[in-house]
């Protein structure tokens, strides 16, 4: 009887074993290979050069780089940190750094001596955890800007300069919202600003959509927002306090989406993550102009038959011109199969040599300013000027005038912030819920930090 | 009024519907049948859709959505959902390039299905034993401890038995998968122990008598005997635990340790840029669904029939 | 041959505990191990702050305070009872009418296999197909909705669609099952007693609620409990279907479990949820219980 059950059971577990070998070479880096994650494929071929000029320098290693779109990106990240399958190396994201720093997955990178003035302004800082170990190696950075149809705004008879030189306030919009109602032409060929304007009827609105924005409305609020002099929490990093129950805050928020009821805007309804976010709209013709991300910028350029051209984002009430700018880090995994390598590929990863590989083929701006000078010559070549990203950094390191920039709020929970606000935004936007609704989440926001 | 009723039973055996007296069909009985025949067509239908969408190309779905034959008639979609086109082909047309590794999913389906009913069957069969025909101290406070886990409902172990998974380092492994479920279950223990009970005891006191050990009486009699309601809870066994999703998508991460149910999930959210490659996908689900299909042919009578609550009573 | 025999006999007064131990040993190891312990642990779980990768710490009722106060877990809680409505409501109706159907008119087995093989098919199977037949733009259902007339409706991406949409989809998948159940019930229900009523002349109509209905009721009833158990554990649907969205219209409450554990590392906070949704069905079944009597048969 027991004998039965003690073969029965150890049948079962030699199949197991035998099925658990096979997952076994998977997980596997050997000690000479480093595996890298990164989930933009537009960037890959470039971090492909620097692999092979590492690999040559460092003969022995092989550097093994996996690409996964956004969405899978995370969520296989996630759950390689459960399975314990976890990559050496990978492409971080603030947004996600709290969380990860949460759960103490990131190995400290304190030993590989960067040097904070080696980057662009403010790059370097943002990756040092709450208990001051650094966790993250900084890479790339990004602004936002707004992007036009060069055609459709000469029929609107909108000069270059006069789209650089916006300015709104929450109240009626301000010039911004002059220019965008002027860009919104509906189906009987009134524009947005003319009387008789069908706001049911549009056939092509002045500003794209990208959705409800979640907590952060990178490209979608977050300049006006920080125009206005708000900011996502009361400290500069790791905040204990989000505030988005500032009645400045909501005030934006409210005109923002207000710009949709009125027509202007592309609808809730219109944006689609996977196939049609707002560079689709714009490209299809259905939008004069969006925000977008520095990122976008060679997907805007290999439209064909477009004529896109950038201008910085709108002056607001506190007088300046504001914009996040975010930047990319690499870390390593607590459970890096291969630490001493990742480390000496992340090492690299954040010389000033790879960074001037990767800016040379203008894909993104590296965090070095090398390696940004690199890019701009770079995206010359294609005859894209990227002055409207990089006039806000350069403004930023002499004193910045002009211009504000901030960065991604930076706080623990942060899966639980994006938990909350993606469906309050949402709400808000596609549902019209009023903003004051912004009060109770951001009240459970901030039970859930006090934690 | 009761001149009718006669104490001698009715030649009509008492299994056979009961015939209204009426003559030909009524009006009420046509309708009945009609809205059986249309409650039929709704259950099938989806089915012969599956099939006529996994024959036909996505551009003719978009062209003609609403054609009852398959439009552009291939076997484009069960290409894609095998992985036997190539990314480029696949692309064109409309698909991700992303297949189903099926046979090795459905080798993982097959064995945490069998294991998992194997083992826990005859576990549960032995412990019923014990609790219908052995006796011994505490029997009763033990069985009744065990139908209160009928109880806790199923998804609230979930999470713990997760933890417990992790910590044996069994995730990411067909044995973590059927574990819990693979030493007993409260129903089938209570399902084949009431069956036991009912087996007349003629027969084993008679092997008993020939000297024959308790031990033996199970397996050389009791068993035999009651191969019909055991071969009917494996078979109900086997379907739930090869269409089970939610424990087997927590604990694996890899294509080694991956069954068709999630599998087939995984194959619906790599959806490309352009659009649903709709004709892959439902190729994809014939597939995942057919292992069942083909047992349930097979076995209809049988599984049909012992759907109730025989015994409990 | 005698000698043999009293042995037995003698061997009965002193029980089986020994080898009875031994039948009972896995089918015990697995109640312990895989049962028992689960349930303790996610009790105690509920009380610490768990992130899976490092040990658990204790931190007292924060969880619950936590929960109580959270809006998305009332929503879903709502979402979730919304969903066990609509999917028990319609599903008993139907059930009920297919079991009386398949009984009064036809004993066919093969009919009986065709109306149960929805239920052979996985719920990620049920979701995809309906996802495909209930498509916006390109599903034959809201081909059929334009034909008709109106507009398409975004079945699985619309908030108020979503939920009632992804109750029927599990009715199609489960009704098979349900009046499969019902029907060896109604199989329990002695025919002279139609016999009789229709000698006094009763209609089906009339036959049904006052012989059918009474006798059905504690068999009902427990298929009302374990439906209504397995109702609120939804998320295989959902998961493959919505998501949880659009905006957490579906956000079930194992789905929203599932992402507070698998997706924000929270166990401790996922198992408080689970001892709430654990509470809530034991409330409901004992109500159920209850009300329908559940325990007590006519049928003498």
């Amino acid at each position: 009887m027991r004998i039965r059950t003690v073969v029965a059971l150890t049948g079962a577990l030699a199949l197991s074993l035998v099925t658990g070998c096979a997952q076994g070479g998977a997980a596997g880096s050997s000690s000479d290979t480093v595996t890298y994650w990164l989930w933009d494929a537009n960037q890959q071929p470039a971090y492909q050069a620097c692999a092979k000029d590492f690999q040559k320098e460092n003969p022995g290693l092989t550097v093994k780089i996996t690409q996964l779109g956004w969405d899978d990106y995370w969520t296989k990240l996630t759950a390689s940190f459960i399975a314990g399958t976890q990559p050496d190396v990978f492409t971080d994201h603030i947004v996600k750094f709290g969380q990860f720093a949460d759960l103490k997955v990131l190995e400290p990178l304190d030993d590989l001596g960067i040097d904070e003035s080696a980057y662009q302004p403010g790059l370097a800082a943002n990756w040092i955890g709450q208990d001051g170990h650094r966790y993250g190696a900084p890479k790339d950075w990004d602004t936002v800007a707004l992007f036009y149809n060069r055609k459709l705004t000469d029929a609107a008879g909108l000069t270059a300069a006069q789209l650089n030189g916006l300015s709104w306030n929450p109240k009626d919009g301000g010039t911004f919202e002059k220019a965008v109602a002027h860009l919104t032409v509906d189906e009987n060929g009134k524009r947005g600003d003319e009387p008789g304007f069908d706001k049911d009827n549009v056939k092509v609105y002045g500003l794209a959509t990208n959705g409800a924005g979640d907590g952060d409305g990178q490209t979608q609020w977050s300049t006006f927002a920080a125009s206005a002099g708000w900011t996502y929490t009361n400290e500069k990093r790791w905040g204990t306090e989000y505030q988005y129950d500032s009645k400045t805050f909501q005030s934006v928020i409210k005109w923002y989406f207000g710009l949709a009821k009125k027509g202007y805007m592309a609808p809730f309804t219109d944006y689609n993550i996977a196939s049609n976010q707002a560079n689709t709209q714009v490209a299809s013709g259905k939008a004069a102009a969006a925000f977008d991300g520095a990122w976008m910028i060679s997907s805007y350029d290999g439209f064909k038959g477009l004529d896109v051209a950038t201008a910085v984002t709108p002056a607001g009430p506190t007088g300046k011109r504001a914009t996040m700018m975010n930047g990319l880090a690499d870390s390593i995994t607590k459970g890096a199969h291969n630490k001493a390598g990742a480390k000496k590929w992340v090492k690299y990863l954040a010389s000033a040599e790879c960074q001037r590989t990767v800016g040379s083929y203008g894909t993104v701006f590296p965090a070095t300013p090398d390696g940004t000078k690199a890019a701009v010559a770079a995206y010359k070549k294609k005859g894209i000027d990227v002055s409207a990203f990089t006039r806000p950094v350069a403004d930023e390191k002499a004193g910045g005038k002009e211009f504000a920039t901030f960065s991604y709020p930076i706080t623990n929970y942060a899966a639980d912030v994006f938990a909350l606000m993606h469906p309050a935004m949402q709400d808000i936007f596609g549902n019209g819920r009023s903003v004051t609704s912004l009060d109770r989440t951001n009240s459970q926001i901030n039970l859930i930090l006090d934690q | 009024m009761t001149t009718l009723t006669s104490p001698a039973p009715t030649p009509t055996p008492t299994k056979v519907v009961v015939r209204p007296l009426r003559r030909g069909p009524s009006l009420g009985r046509i309708a009945a049948w009609a809205v059986l025949a249309a409650i039929l067509l709704v259950t099938l239908l989806p089915f012969y859709w599956i099939l006529r969408t996994a024959l036909s190309t996505n551009a003719g779905l978009a062209a003609n959505p609403s054609d009852p034959l398959p439009v552009g008639l291939t076997t484009g979609g069960f290409e894609r959902a095998l992985g036997l086109q190539s990314t480029k082909e696949a692309i064109a047309q409309g698909g991700a390039g992303g297949g189903l590794d099926f046979w090795r999913y459905l080798l993982n389906s097959v064995l945490v299905s069998t294991l998992i009913t194997g083992c826990q069957i005859f576990f549960s069969a032995m412990a019923a034993y014990a609790f219908a025909r052995l006796r011994w101290r505490g029997r009763d406070t033990v069985f009744g401890l065990f139908l209160a886990g009928l109880m806790v409902p199923a998804i609230f172990t979930l999470l713990p038995n997760f933890v417990l998974i992790k910590q044996l380092g069994l995730v990411d492994n067909l044995l973590g998968i059927a574990l819990p479920t693979m030493f007993m279950t409260p129903f089938a223990v209570f399902f084949l122990r009431q069956f036991f009970m009912n087996i007349p005891r003629e027969v084993e006191e008679a092997a008993l008598l020939d000297g024959a050990g308790k031990v033996r009486v199970f397996f050389r009699v009791l068993l035999p005997m009651a191969s019909t309601p055991v071969i009917t809870l494996s078979i109900l066994t086997y379907i739930t635990a090869w269409n089970d999703y939610f424990w087997p998508l927590m604990v694996s991460y890899s294509d080694s340790s991956r069954v068709l149910t999630v599998a087939l999930a995984i194959f619906r959210a790599q959806t490309p840029q352009t659009g649903v490659d709709w004709s892959g996908l439902m190729a994809a689900t014939l597939i995942a669904a057919l292992p069942m299909v083909v047992l349930f042919a097979c076995f209809t009578r049988r599984i049909v029939s012992s759907i109730g609550f025989t015994g409990i009573k | 041959m005698t000698v043999a025999s009293t042995s037995p006999p003698l061997r009965r007064p002193r029980g089986d505990g020994a080898l009875a131990a031994l039948f009972v040993a896995p089918a015990m190891l697995g109640f312990l191990v895989f049962l028992l312990w689960p349930t303790l642990r996610g009790v105690y779980l509920s009380f610490t702050r768990f992130n899976l990768l490092t040990p658990a710490e204790w931190v007292g009722l924060d969880n619950y305070v936590r929960m109580v106060n959270d809006p998305i877990f009332w929503d879903s809680l709502t979402v979730t009872v919304e969903y066990v409505a609509i999917n028990i409501g319609v599903q008993t109706v139907s059930a009920l009418a297919i079991a009386v159907l398949l009984q009064r008119l036809t004993q066919s087995a093969v009919l009986r296999g065709i109306v149960l093989t929805p239920y052979l098919m996985s719920n990620v199977v049920a979701g995809i197909v309906w996802l495909w037949i209930l498509d916006t733009q390109l599903g034959i259902g809201n081909e059929i909705v334009a034909a008709l007339g109106f507009d398409r409706i975004p079945f699985l991406a619309d908030e108020t669609w979503a939920i009632p949409t992804i109750a029927l989809i599990n009715v199609w998948r489960h009704v098979g099952y349900t009046a499969l159940l019902l029907f060896a019930g109604l199989q329990a229900i002695p025919s002279d007693m139609y016999e009789a009523a229709k000698v006094d002349g009763a209609s089906e109509w009339r036959m049904f609620w006052r012989i059918t209905m009474p006798l059905l009721r504690p068999i009902l009833a427990v298929v009302l409990i374990m439906t209504v158990i397995g109702s609120f554990q939804v998320f295989d649907t959902v998961a493959v279907t919505t998501a949880g969205g659009p905006a957490n219209a579906t956000n079930v409450l194992q789905y929203y479990i599932y992402g507070s554990a698998f997706g924000r590392f929270q166990f401790g906070y996922a198992s408080a949820m689970s001892v709430a949704l654990l509470v809530v069905l034991s409330a409901i079944t004992f109500l159920q219980y209850r009300l329908t009597r559940a325990g007590h048969t006519d049928l003498g």
